[in-house]
């Protein structure tokens, strides 16, 4: 079943003082130079803005303990262990896929050309963004709708995260032909519109969400866990 | 100090890109990097000095402050975008050979990312550390890198990785790199490489953050 969701900007909930967290900022950042552009430039991507999501539910048909992988509608995930361990209870998945749309990064892209790193910078940082709460609230979509038929859902993983190797998400592209959200991907594994995210999120009665899901994991240096801890945001 | 040279390393130092520039609030209706860098050049001052005593010292000064957290990411842009209103002025002097870059500097995100802040951060504070820079882009392949190696003999190169699964591919095209160019210096960094990372994947140079690639150079300009 193919679920699809359009967002207004004003829902994302992203705003100057949030990008300025996200650049740095912290409590207080107001005062700084550099509150009005950023206000500024967020005030220019919302009108544009294009932020779209789909997510399609699939049975688990198999778990493999030995290579760490579950197949799903015939293809094999090669999840790796932290995201194996965490969604192991699913009995079915959702993958989803959503993006900013092609605006913040034309405008990234803009800036650059017309010599202004900072702008370009600071739209790169509402389009990442835009794209993460769209996620976000791709998975509070998804609770929701198991939470009608008392199940539970997991966090949302993204193949380039947490071990599992980016290349697979050409396998959840796959599985998601026809995307309503317009994003394509490239050899590379690469997205287009840039500012896109997708990944699965494990639904079942003994699946958790976890709150602090890299606590689970050792590695220091992950992109994941700086957003996380950066963004404070689960 | 020379004043006009102390006051372009002032201006960059505290991004000051033009007059018409209202950043920073302090600076706000003085002349900038541009209107300074052309004043110099017609008093006569050389496009040399402009960059050894002002241009060069002003970038590293930010590369400092932003390794010890004084500074973000917005800042030194912002130095960055002044020093290159300043540079403007002196690219002709660059381009009849009157004035001479330390060296070539190519650099690129690996095959498989995206993502280019971190490695365009690096190529701003190199090219203000004197260096030309030829950037790859990203999502660069290592085949692009020996064709860009090929054609710029000498150059140092600079690979850049934000993801944990695209470290492979940075560790892959060091190997086709060096295999063709045993000679070549490679320096590696983004979010997750670290130094044994560096070590292990044969590179030659890993830097936390962009001023320490800037001084590592520095022994190799020409």
């Amino acid at each position: 079943m193919m679920n699809t969701f359009q967002y207004d900007f004003s829902e994302l909930d992203v705003d100057g003082e949030r990008i300025g967290r996200l650049l740095g900022y912290g409590e207080g950042y107001q005062a700084d130079d550099f509150s009005g552009l950023i206000r500024e430039l967020v005030g220019n991507v919302a009108p544009v803005c294009s932020a779209k999501a789909e997510y399609r539910i699939y049975p688990v048909e198999e778990w493999k303990n030995a290579g760490k992988s579950v197949t799903i509608h015939g293809i094999d995930f090669s999840l790796k262990n932290v995201v194996f361990a965490q969604v192991r209870k699913a009995e079915s998945f959702a993958l989803f896929i959503c993006t900013a749309g092609p605006e913040p990064e034309k405008l990234c892209r803009k800036a650059m050309e017309d010599g202004d790193p900072l702008a370009s910078y600071i739209y790169d940082m509402i389009g990442s963004e835009i794209a993460e709460r769209a996620s976000r609230l791709v998975l509070l979509e998804v609770r929701k709708a198991a939470e009608i038929s008392g199940l539970r859902v997991t966090n949302r993983y993204s193949p380039g995260y947490c071990g599992w190797d980016v290349s697979e998400q050409h396998k959840l592209f796959e599985l998601m032909p026809g995307n309503s959200c317009g994003v394509s991907l490239n050899a590379s594994a690469l997205m287009n519109p840039e500012k896109s995210v997708s990944g699965l999120i494990g639904i079942g009665a003994d699946v958790n969400f976890d709150p602090y899901p890299c606590s689970s994991c050792r590695r220091t240096d992950c992109l994941y866990r700086m957003t996380q801890e950066r963004n404070n945001v689960t | 100090m020379n004043d006009i040279l102390a006051r372009i390393a002032l201006c960059v130092e505290s991004g000051k890109t033009d007059k018409a520039s209202p950043y920073p609030p302090g600076m706000k209706g003085q002349d900038g990097a541009d209107e300074i860098t052309k004043l110099a050049i017609e008093e006569g001052l050389g496009p040399a000095r402009i960059l050894d005593e002002a241009l060069i010292p002003a970038m590293a000064a930010v590369g400092e402050r932003f390794s010890r957290k004084e500074i973000y990411v917005p800042q030194m842009l912002m130095a960055a975008k002044a020093m290159n209103s300043s540079m403007k002025h002196l690219k002709p002097f660059f381009q009849s050979g009157e004035t001479k870059r330390k060296g070539k500097f190519i650099i690129g995100t690996v095959s498989g990312d995206l993502h280019d802040i971190g490695k365009n951060l690096v190529a701003m504070m190199i090219e203000g550390g004197g260096w030309e820079i030829i950037d790859l882009g990203v999502d660069v392949s290592a085949d692009k890198f020996l064709r860009a190696i090929e054609g710029n003999p000498g150059a140092f190169v600079g690979l850049s990785a934000l993801l944990t699964t695209t470290m492979e591919n940075m560790k892959k095209t060091v190997a086709v790199l060096k295999e063709k160019h045993p000679g070549i210096r490679i320096l590696v960094g983004g979010a997750p490489v670290t130094r044994e990372y560096c070590d292990k994947i044969g590179a030659d140079f890993y830097s936390p953050d962009p001023q320490g690639a800037v001084n590592y150079l520095k022994q190799f300009a020409v």
